[in-house]
């Protein structure tokens, strides 16, 4: 006798002499069972056997994947593996093993008995499993529940991690956006030092998005060791890091993309070159053209021509003032000489060019009342 | 399939009557189950391995409460079909 496993002799063996046929006989039975269950899988799909459990063929579907070591992306195809459900008496006495021996009374005493007893005792051990199975169903659930729910969890944890990774960048970026209006707008009241003021906002975003990109990754590695190393839920978690990784380069990307326009933005300012315009540029298509065919504009006031520029993206009136001017609430000015095709001050076409006049100290004095009225008048056109 | 047409199945294979059969069936499973509760492993021959197996202790979260369980281990019988009998059944 083996020491862990019942060899097909040894049971063909114990079943002839339990069974009080001959070995043979035995045999044929055996063997004549297997072909037929194996038949029966490949006919029916499943077998069930009272007093044992059910075999049975179960489809794996075909499902893709891909080569480690070329990437190349395979179909694995599909199959047929063979299951096995213990049937629910004999799965009870399986997990009554380690307590005691218990439960293999019923048969050990049948093994005494003489044939004509043994199916009346069997039917004694049936009532008795059904009796604990029916007992077991009423402890079941909690168990069975729990684990058919854990995918949840990480369902509506993922989603809500990957919320939070998103909602507070987007609306702060358009924040951002819409603030460089405002500011220019406060900026026309107040005086210079505020300039710094509008490159803040936008080198601050690297850092919100870098903080915000961390924050996903720590709760990541804590999660894991939570959960259990299940296979199921190792897919999971690897979906849930592909998503996250995903996330960070969009959020890389855009950051960059960013920073060479900041660049840029900073560029212009620094440097004397051509360029300006607002940021949520509307489209006025006609204004372009007239302005190439209108020679001067026709104003009271007569301004000596500096030079004329072209409003590049991300540039504004109050950028140009502060180039030439020196100022950037002098822009007024710029309006002033532009507004034959310009309709608002606040959205102007990329390519728009830009006359920038003269000023003479007394119109560079911005208590005069000539600049107030140009102010005002600016303003006053300003749409939202 | 039932146990009953299985029974039909055999008993057409070897001659002998089906309650002969149905009684060869209930010893041979009443002889399994006693070796598995000896904690042996059955081979059956052309088919496979029957045995026992530990299915070991883990720690579950219930999704409603958050709350952490441990599940204890326990037993489980397993099959193990041979591999020429899944080669066979692989392909329908």
């Amino acid at each position: 006798m083996a020491e862990n496993k019942l060899s097909w002799t040894e049971l063909r063996r114990a079943l002839a002499t339990r069974a009080g046929v001959s070995e043979k006989e035995a045999n044929t039975f055996l063997n004549a069972l297997n072909a037929q269950l194996v038949e029966a899988l490949k006919q029916d799909k499943q077998v069930k056997i009272n007093g044992l459990g059910m075999f049975r063929l179960q489809a794996v579907a075909p499902r893709k994947s891909v080569n480690v070591t070329t990437g190349e992306e395979i179909t694995i195809e599909g199959y047929n593996k063979i299951a096995f459900v213990p049937e629910a008496g004999v799965k009870e006495l399986v997990e009554s093993i380690q307590p005691s021996a218990g439960g293999s009374q019923p048969s050990a005493v049948s093994r005494q008995e003489t044939e004509l007893i043994d199916p009346i005792q069997k039917l004694g051990a049936q009532a008795e499993e059904i009796v604990d199975i029916l007992g077991e169903l009423g402890q079941r659930p909690d168990g069975a529940e729990t684990e058919q729910e854990l995918p949840e969890t990480e369902a509506v944890v993922e989603p809500v991690a990957e919320a939070v990774v998103e909602e507070p960048k987007k609306p702060k970026k358009k924040e951002a956006k819409h603030k460089e209006p405002k500011i220019e707008e406060a900026k026309a009241e107040a005086p210079k030092p505020e300039d710094p003021v509008i490159e803040a906002p936008k080198p601050e975003e690297p850092k919100i998005e870098i903080q915000k990109t961390e924050e996903p990754k720590k709760e990541e590695p804590k999660k894991e060791p939570k959960k259990e190393p299940k296979k199921k839920e190792y897919h999971f978690m690897r979906d849930t890091l592909i998503c996250v990784v995903i996330l960070l380069m969009l959020l890389l990307i855009g950051y960059f993309f960013l920073r060479n326009h900041i660049s840029e933005w900073i560029d212009q300012l620094v440097a004397p070159q051509p360029t300006e315009q607002v940021v949520e540029a509307v489209e006025e298509p006609e204004a372009v053209e007239e302005v190439v065919e209108v020679v001067e504009a026709p104003q009271k006031e007569e301004y000596e021509l500096l030079l004329t520029e072209n409003i590049t993206d991300g540039s504004r009136l109050a950028w140009i003032a502060k180039k030439h001017y020196g100022n950037k609430d002098l822009w007024p000015y710029l309006y002033e000489a532009n507004k034959d095709h310009i309709d608002d001050p606040s959205k102007i076409m990329i390519g728009t060019p830009i006359r920038v006049p003269k000023l003479s100290a007394k119109q560079r004095n911005m208590s005069s009342a000539e600049f107030q009225r140009l102010k005002e008048e600016a303003y006053g056109r300003i749409k939202n | 399939m039932l146990t009953k047409e299985l029974i039909g199945l055999v008993a057409g294979a070897t001659g002998q009557s089906k309650k002969k059969v149905e009684e060869l069936l209930s010893t041979c499973n009443a002889i399994m189950r006693e070796n598995l509760m000896a904690g042996k492993a059955i081979q059956l021959q052309g088919l496979g391995t029957l045995e026992v197996k530990e299915k070991k202790e883990r720690v579950v979260v219930l999704p409603h409460t958050g709350e952490r369980k441990v599940v204890p281990s326990k037993n489980q019988l397993v099959f193990r079909p041979v591999a020429t009998m899944k080669d066979e059944l692989k392909k329908l």
